[in-house]
């Protein structure tokens, strides 16, 4: 069990959800042996050790079985098992994937891992049996019991919206009694004036009922086993309390998780939208295998359904809206993506012209009829000010609606308390959440499970790459030495805050940039994208090499023509992108990234970016493992070194690594006998560059230095801080008073985080609130 | 006359170079140890501050490189 041994520890197995792995520290390695006093083959001797794996029970013929299961809650599977994509579809149901590289997978029980795993129908004993059939050892003991403890519970409380209220129900009134004498959700229940029964709570016969939906909802699960009473006790909640009550009742908490399903078929209040997938319409097997997850008993599932970029995300998300066949409100993060599943939507299913409207801060389409799909953007849900006469009535109509599904793209980069906002003011049946990366520096992506619903699947980078359904990619850091004349004035004190500046602009990774522009366009006729995260670097990089760029304050024309150029033309083969290009801007023609700046150490901006190029490109069987092409996309990532910067890139790559990525270290470029007419090659023209850093404002080069990794919408986040000063001044002044928060109150915070992706479009809202 | 002092060699490459050139000015006066620089990449300097620039350099390495959390 060498692989034991790569020193992640383990936690304290009931614990394990509450941590992520990643913040647990060492120091559990060594208490969570003496908890699990019952063991006898694992006590005494063992501690001190790390693992000792050597007294696990190996079954005669483990040969034949993939995984190996410990009793810390990890599972270890060997990937070149004739059984590999049987386990894997089992193991991605009732685990969460911590590593996948190429010939084994690391994977984690949690109890949210099982929570998922019943949600989607597994049941408990099914777990145990198809696991201990699938180890090359005896199940532990610890693990069987983690199973059943964190399994035991599900399926004895269901949350319900009936008619634009909230339920909880359940066949147990002692149950609910037992939630209520939890104070926070005590707190949150409506007192309804038609209570009866003894306790307050709603009893309704189930079998009554004209929702014929409870009654199979009992027979699924199998743990209410008052089933024949067919009773169900229900009480109401405040509809702004349920995200509260939903994180109450999840497993480290009062452990009685709650089932969300919706039984759209027998849902007869709502009225039925007509749109079917279009004929040619074909999810791929991996799609399909997440909608499977998702309508596992024909009703659907609340749940994140983790893609890599370029796979098909939007797909999966239409084919799940018609089949629920029920008014949609879809989601997106800006309004060039808000277009495009506009696009999508009409692209892949037979919904009207007239069914569809989308809803941003440019074009405000009414809806008509009883049921159709509304686009919009999180902003403009969520947006707190004064909205237009107009918006306002939109708005308002998104409000009193019950949606049969409400589909939220990219909820990665979606702040907690936007998306509180959001699913408060929007009443739906079912949440789908898409998503490419589930990482979050700030940790909050926990909160997607009782936001959102458990993740109902996660697909492995690398098999889609196999697949030939996602582009071949061959990521590579280049490592560019500062130059004396740089890294002099990178050590000075009083540059402290040019670092990013002078790290960026050094002379050899511009030089490296330009060669690795010129080798892809010439040599191979690619199509290159240059991120740059900080302005000043990026203005100075397309200027001195005459190329397009787009930063936040681009016009959306002059975005549309520049990125139609480079689609189209063959004299236009690279663009620059600030931030605003990392998610969902769609340019399949690219197959290069070159990254010279970057936002601190976010690992899911390096993901996303990756992403960028991972549409698959070319004939299929010249991608397949063997085809032609080995590999037909290029990542590099230009890196300075002995700078900050190298702490942030190894930091950036762990969850590519994690997928099972791997970088290439690249340590001269240009080669040393070429590059003299490359940029800055003399001494000369390089301090001229130093000087042009040195001179310019911090403002000018600090711009997007952060020095966490926020990863916070901006606009939202500078509107928050205005909101709190404009409370504090109590006064009507607040048009004045915001105006100079933006700018002079903070200048550390304000600057950097009111600079928004789109100024032009913040711009537009101040002029909605203001003007 | 000859004039001889003892010293040390240090040989490294230019950046490291810049990094003990601004480690030297850091210091007052008394605890400049550069006696000269004799090129982008080559030192001479007191014998005794071997030990300190291996810890300076070290723990400025050890600040730009990032470990997985474990």
């Amino acid at each position: 069990m060498g692989h034991g041994e790569k020193g992640r520890p383990s936690k304290k197995l009931k614990f394990a959800a509450k941590d992520d792995h990643r913040s647990s520290t060492v120091e559990d390695e060594y208490s969570f042996y003496p908890d699990e006093g019952d063991d006898a083959s694992r006590d005494g001797e063992n501690e001190g050790k790390k693992r000792d794996f050597s007294k696990l029970e190996l079954k005669p013929d483990h040969e034949n079985r993939p995984l190996w299961a410990c009793a810390d809650g990890r599972i270890f599977l060997e990937t070149f098992s004739p059984l590999y994509k049987q386990a894997y579809d089992f193991l991605i149901a009732i685990a969460e994937p911590v590593c996948r590289p190429e010939s084994m997978h690391e994977y984690n029980l949690t109890p949210h891992s099982l929570y998922a795993a019943v949600s989607v129908g597994l049941e408990t004993e099914t777990i145990i049996a198809v696991l201990n059939k699938l180890s090359k050892t005896k199940l532990p003991k610890e693990m069987i019991d983690f199973i059943h403890a964190s399994t035991a519970n599900y399926g004895k409380v269901k949350l319900v919206l009936k008619k634009n209220r909230y339920f909880i129900e359940s066949p147990f009134p002692e149950v609910l009694k037992k939630l209520l004498q939890d104070e926070v959700i005590a707190r949150a229940r409506i007192a309804s004036e038609s209570a009866h029964g003894s306790d307050g709570f709603t009893i309704s016969k189930a079998a009554g009922e004209i929702e014929t939906s409870h009654d199979g909802l009992l027979n699924e699960a199998e743990l209410a086993a008052a089933t024949e009473e067919k009773e169900t006790h229900a009480f109401e909640i405040d509809p702004a309390q349920v995200e509260n009550v939903k994180q109450r009742c999840l497993p480290n908490a009062l452990n009685y998780p709650m089932l969300e399903e919706y039984d759209f078929r027998n849902d007869t209040v709502n009225p039925d939208l007509d749109m079917e997938l279009k004929p040619h319409a074909q999810p791929r097997p991996y799609q399909e295998k997440s909608l499977s997850k998702m309508f596992g008993n024909g009703r659907a599932r609340s749940g994140i359904i983790v893609l890599p970029c370029g796979a098909g995300k939007s797909l999966v998300g239409v084919s799940a809206a018609s089949r629920i066949k029920k008014s949609c409100l879809c989601l997106a993060t800006n309004a060039v993506s808000v277009d495009q599943w506009a696009f999508q939507f009409k692209l892949w299913s037979t919904i009207r012209d007239d069914q569809i409207c989308r809803f941003t801060s440019d074009s405000k389409e009414r809806f008509r009829g009883n049921a159709g799909v509304v686009v919009t953007t999180y902003n403009m849900v969520a947006f707190g000010g004064k909205r237009s006469e107009e918006s306002e009535k939109i708005i308002e109509e998104i409000r009193n609606r019950e949606w049969g599904l409400l589909l939220m793209d990219e909820v990665h980069v979606v702040p907690a308390h936007m998306f509180r906002k959001v699913i408060s003011l929007t009443k739906s049946h079912c949440k789908l959440g898409l998503t490419a990366t589930l990482v979050r520096e700030d940790e909050r992506i926990t909160d997607l499970n009782f936001l959102i619903g458990p993740k109902l699947y996660e697909a492995n980078w690398l098999d889609l790459v196999k697949g030939g359904f996602i582009a071949n990619v061959q990521c590579a850091e280049v490592w560019c030495p500062m130059t004396k004349e740089f890294f002099a004035e990178y050590l000075k004190k009083e540059n402290s805050k040019k670092k990013q500046a002078l790290y960026v602009m050094n002379p050899n990774k511009f030089r490296a940039c330009e060669f690795l522009i010129r080798f892809h366009e010439r040599e191979r006729g690619d199509k290159i994208i240059v991120f740059a995260d900080n302005l000043f670097a990026l203005t100075e990089y397309a200027m001195k090499l005459r190329k397009p760029m787009i930063y936040g304050a681009t016009s959306h024309l002059e975005r549309t023509k520049i990125l139609q150029a480079f689609k189209t033309s063959r004299d236009v083969n690279t663009i620059f992108l600030s931030k605003v290009g990392d998610n969902s801007i769609d340019i399949p023609e690219a197959n290069v990234i070159i990254q010279i700046s970057s936002h601190a150490g976010s690992r899911r901006q390096e993901a996303q970016r990756l992403g960028r190029i991972l549409r698959a490109k070319g004939k299929l069987e010249d991608r397949m493992a063997g085809g032609k092409e080995e590999y037909n996309a290029f990542f590099y990532s230009l890196v300075s070194t002995d700078t900050q910067e190298m702490y942030y890139s190894t930091k950036r790559q762990q969850f590519l690594i994690d997928q099972g990525y791997s970088f290439k270290v690249i340590t001269s470029l240009p080669p040393p006998d070429t590059g003299a007419d490359l940029s800055y090659c003399h001494l000369d023209e390089q301090l001229a560059l130093l000087g042009k850093v040195l001179t310019a404002g911090d403002d000018a080069v600090g711009l997007e230095q952060l020095e966490e990794d926020a990863d916070d919408i901006a606009l939202h986040k500078a509107r928050r801080s205005m909101g709190s000063m404009s409370a504090m001044s109590g006064a009507n002044g607040m048009v004045y008073m915001e105006y100079s928060t933006g700018k002079h109150k903070y200048p550390g915070q304000g600057q950097i985080k009111s600079k928004p992706k789109d100024p032009s479009k913040r711009h537009y809202l101040f002029k909605r609130r203001y003007g | 006359m000859v004039n001889a002092t003892k010293g040390l060699f240090i040989s490294c490459d230019i950046p490291m170079a810049q990094f003990i050139v601004n480690l030297n000015a850091s210091m007052p006066a008394s605890q400049k140890f550069i006696i000269h620089v004799l090129d982008n990449t080559h030192f001479f300097v007191q014998p005794h501050v071997a030990e300190m620039i291996r810890s300076a350099i070290s723990e400025f390495r050890d600040q730009n490189s990032y470990e997985k959390p474990t």
